[in-house]
């Protein structure tokens, strides 16, 4: 059985009964080897579709979450159950639990970064005075704004009215967390959540991949939100002097925000500065100052001062990227998407008006970022296998599309391995108006192709 | 993808049920269980399947039983009915299996064991007759459809299944309007079996919203009894377990009388 991958979260979704005769046979060694190396920042197993389960089936899959947490740093556990199948999980585990739960999918959703800039209001509680405000943090430090009710009598109160919230978070628990730095989306900007002494550690903590991915889908401004940090060493120096000199390569800003220098050598931010990362008091001066905002990059990354071309390498493989696209949309709908023109410029779309874009990046031998516009009801057709009939939800049909365009970044991947070019593909962004998809790209020249699906066109275009 | 023209193509390939089955299953519903081996002896492929499943230790004989007729009063006329359909279904069954990771020796004792522990649901439920028993014998088509459809598709369900968990079922569904089910049912009518076994049948999926309650309750009970199945080491190595979607609320209220008929034993598990 394989994990299913959406944004940063890996999910097996086991059916029917699971004990420890048959629990052996869901997991074969390539599964292992295929989950282990998932980028990913947390991985699940969904107990949704299970009927009965006994400790000895649930800890074969708890051995190897285990197993890939201690190796990778990432976050695992359970989702998906009903209240019964709650207390049944604390009955085997008890005061030993240490992976996480997670009640429902989207819940668990909300402890990972994402590609989205979008803060959820969430109604959170737990018996537990300790797990409640970890929880609290996390959801707060991924950008989240959770009320938290200090009473079980507040919660059922406040549960009364589902509407004010998001998500209603109850029987979660927070196992050994990934103790990834938290992440999360202001605008076109990352911030990441530093706290206590920073040491080689931090190459662990920081999630690399999710840096990456972000520069490659054209964030070009990441915050350090640094107030709790006490103090760092030569180690976490030479960490941040380096990401500051690839982020450079992209002409990315770096900053710091909250960072005293009680207990941190001066020389260190002298270091750090002549690295090109700056250093703010308030998250508010970087934020609320559109100017400033616009010229470290964090409006859009039209203020690149330079935008990258394309490369011959890259051209040479653009049959192969049509191919992945075109073929995608045959598998998903049985019909035939037909290309119509082809030119090298930059981004034009002729009516931006209702339009859905999305794009995916890619990095390793060779770099630069599909994108994919397309009129809605064309995005809506071309998902129908993913979300099923007449599905009207703008979020559910833009998740789709980012589902979408990662079976097309899969597909290139494979299609350029068998060339021998290794790459990784970072997660899908998705774009439920043009416009901000413009201030990203307009300016980037790139190979446009028209093509033409059900009577309407949409558009290819790749670029660096 | 798969297409409806793919499954038009596929439900027009189905033969026909061959004649002396066909003449052997009427012999066995007027309950004239002589006639019917001697009919059936005169098809070796059917005498030979019939020998090798009742000498199975599913069926646990303790000697050989060879002579046609001893075996069909062995079973009497609601199992002699029942084997006779899972024998059509594996003229049906592909000889190398291209989706699931499935050896033929593997689908008959799937069969077998669906069907044993069917009549032991049936009796508990008291609905044990002739073509309820039969019933379940067409369960396994929609393996075997699937498999045949899919089977040429293995790589491209796997890229969709990367990024969600689809069953084949609604894959094929969103696809082209038809369901394994629906395909089941095509099958039943082309083998002219009785409708109810294609109702139970199709209803089994858990997706049906309209169904009379005997014909519910049957198909709970199936719909449930297929996972019990499909999560067992042989069939969740094949790839079996996650070709439908289980639909746990629609088996939930007979979760508890379940374990019990099927004496689930979870101490040496």
């Amino acid at each position: 059985m394989r994990a299913t991958v959406k944004g940063r979260i890996a999910i097996f979704h086991p059916q029917g009964f699971l004990d420890g005769n048959n629990a052996p046979s869901f997991l074969t060694i390539d599964d292992i080897k295929a989950t282990e190396a998932l980028n990913i920042d947390m991985l699940l197993v969904s107990l949704k579709k299970v009927i009965f389960f006994n400790k000895n089936g649930l800890d074969v899959f708890i051995r190897l979450l285990d197993s890939i947490r201690s190796h990778k740093h990432i976050a695992v556990g359970l989702c998906d159950y009903d209240s019964a199948k709650f207390a049944t999980i604390n009955k085997f585990y008890g005061s030993t639990l240490t992976f996480s739960l997670f009640r429902t999918e989207k819940i668990a959703e909300l402890f990972v970064p994402s590609n989205k800039n979008d803060s959820k209001t969430v109604l959170l509680y737990n018996e537990d005075a300790s797990q409640r405000s970890a929880m609290a943090i996390e959801l707060f430090d991924y950008g989240h704004n959770p009320v938290i009710a200090q009473s079980k009598k507040e919660f059922e109160e406040k549960k009364q009215n589902p509407d004010l919230y998001y998500a209603i978070i109850e029987e979660t628990y927070l196992g050994l967390f990934g103790q990834k730095i938290a992440t999360r989306v202001t605008g076109n900007a990352i911030i990441y959540t530093i706290a206590n002494f920073l040491d080689a550690e931090i190459t662990d903590t920081f999630n690399i991949a999710y840096h990456n991915n972000s520069l490659n889908v054209g964030f070009r401004l990441f915050i350090f939100d640094a107030y709790k940090v006490v103090s760092m060493n030569v180690h976490a120096l030479n960490f941040f002097t380096k990401l500051a000199s690839s982020a450079a390569e992209y002409n990315a800003s770096i900053c710091f925000v909250g960072l005293t220098f009680e207990k941190t050598p001066i020389t260190f931010k002298n270091d750090l500065e002549d690295a090109g990362i700056m250093f703010f008091d308030q998250m508010e001066d970087i934020l609320k100052n559109k100017e400033l905002l616009q010229e470290l990059g964090g409006s859009s990354a039209t203020s690149s001062k330079h935008t990258r071309t394309l490369t011959k390498a890259l051209i040479q493989e653009l049959p192969g990227f049509i191919d992945a696209t075109v073929s995608t949309i045959a598998m998903m709908t049985n019909a035939q998407a037909l290309k119509e023109a082809m030119n090298i410029q930059t981004l034009e779309i002729k009516n931006p008006q209702n339009q859905y874009a999305s794009s995916i990046g890619f990095y390793g031998d060779l770099d630069g970022m599909i994108i994919l516009i397309f009129p809605k009801d064309i995005a809506k057709k071309a998902c129908e296998l993913l979300i099923g009939e007449e599905n009207e939800d703008e979020e559910v049909i833009l998740d789709s599309l980012a589902e979408f365009v990662n079976i097309i970044g899969g597909r290139a991947k494979a299609l350029l391995g068998e060339k021998k070019h290794r790459v990784d593909i970072t997660l899908p962004r998705t774009y439920a108006n043009v416009d901000s998809l413009l201030e990203m790209a307009q300016h980037k020249k790139g190979v446009q192709v028209d093509l033409r699906f059900e009577g309407s066109n949409f558009i290819f275009f790749l670029t660096r | 993808m798969v297409n409806q023209e793919q499954i038009l193509r596929y439900i027009q390939n189905i033969p026909p049920a061959p004649f002396i089955v066909k003449q052997t299953l009427d012999y066995v519903r007027v309950g004239d269980l002589t006639k019917a081996a001697k009919c059936a002896e005169e098809d070796p492929a059917l005498k030979f399947y019939l020998k090798t499943l009742v000498n199975r230790p599913i069926y646990g004989f303790r000697n050989e039983v060879s002579d046609l007729a001893q075996i069909f009063t062995i079973l009497g006329i609601s199992t002699a009915q029942q084997i006779l359909y899972n024998y059509l279904l594996t003229l049906l069954a592909p000889k190398n299996w291209g989706l699931f990771h499935l050896k033929t020796q593997q689908f008959y004792d799937l069969q077998a064991s669906l069907s044993r522990k069917w009549v032991k649901i049936l009796s508990h439920l008291g609905l044990l007759t002739h073509d309820t028993e039969s019933a379940i014998t067409l369960l396994p088509a929609s393996i075997i459809v699937c498999d045949a459809l899919f089977g040429e598709y293995k790589s491209e369900v796997e890229q969709l299944r990367s990024v969600k968990a689809l069953d084949y079922n609604t894959i094929l569904y969103r696809l082209t309007k038809m369901s394994l089910f629906d395909i089941c049912t095509e099958i039943g009518q082309k083998w002219e079996l009785p409708p109810a076994i294609s109702r139970i049948v199709h209803a089994s999926s858990g997706l049906d919203q309209e169904v009379d309650e005997k014909e519910k309750t049957l198909a709970k009970w199936m719909h449930l009894l297929l996972f019990y199945e499909l999560s067992q080491n042989a069939y969740v190595e094949a790839g079996l377990n996650e070709f439908i979607e289980f639909q746990i609320e629609f088996v939930q209220d007979i979760y508890e009388s379940f374990m019990q008929v099927v004496e689930y034993d979870e101490s040496d598990r």
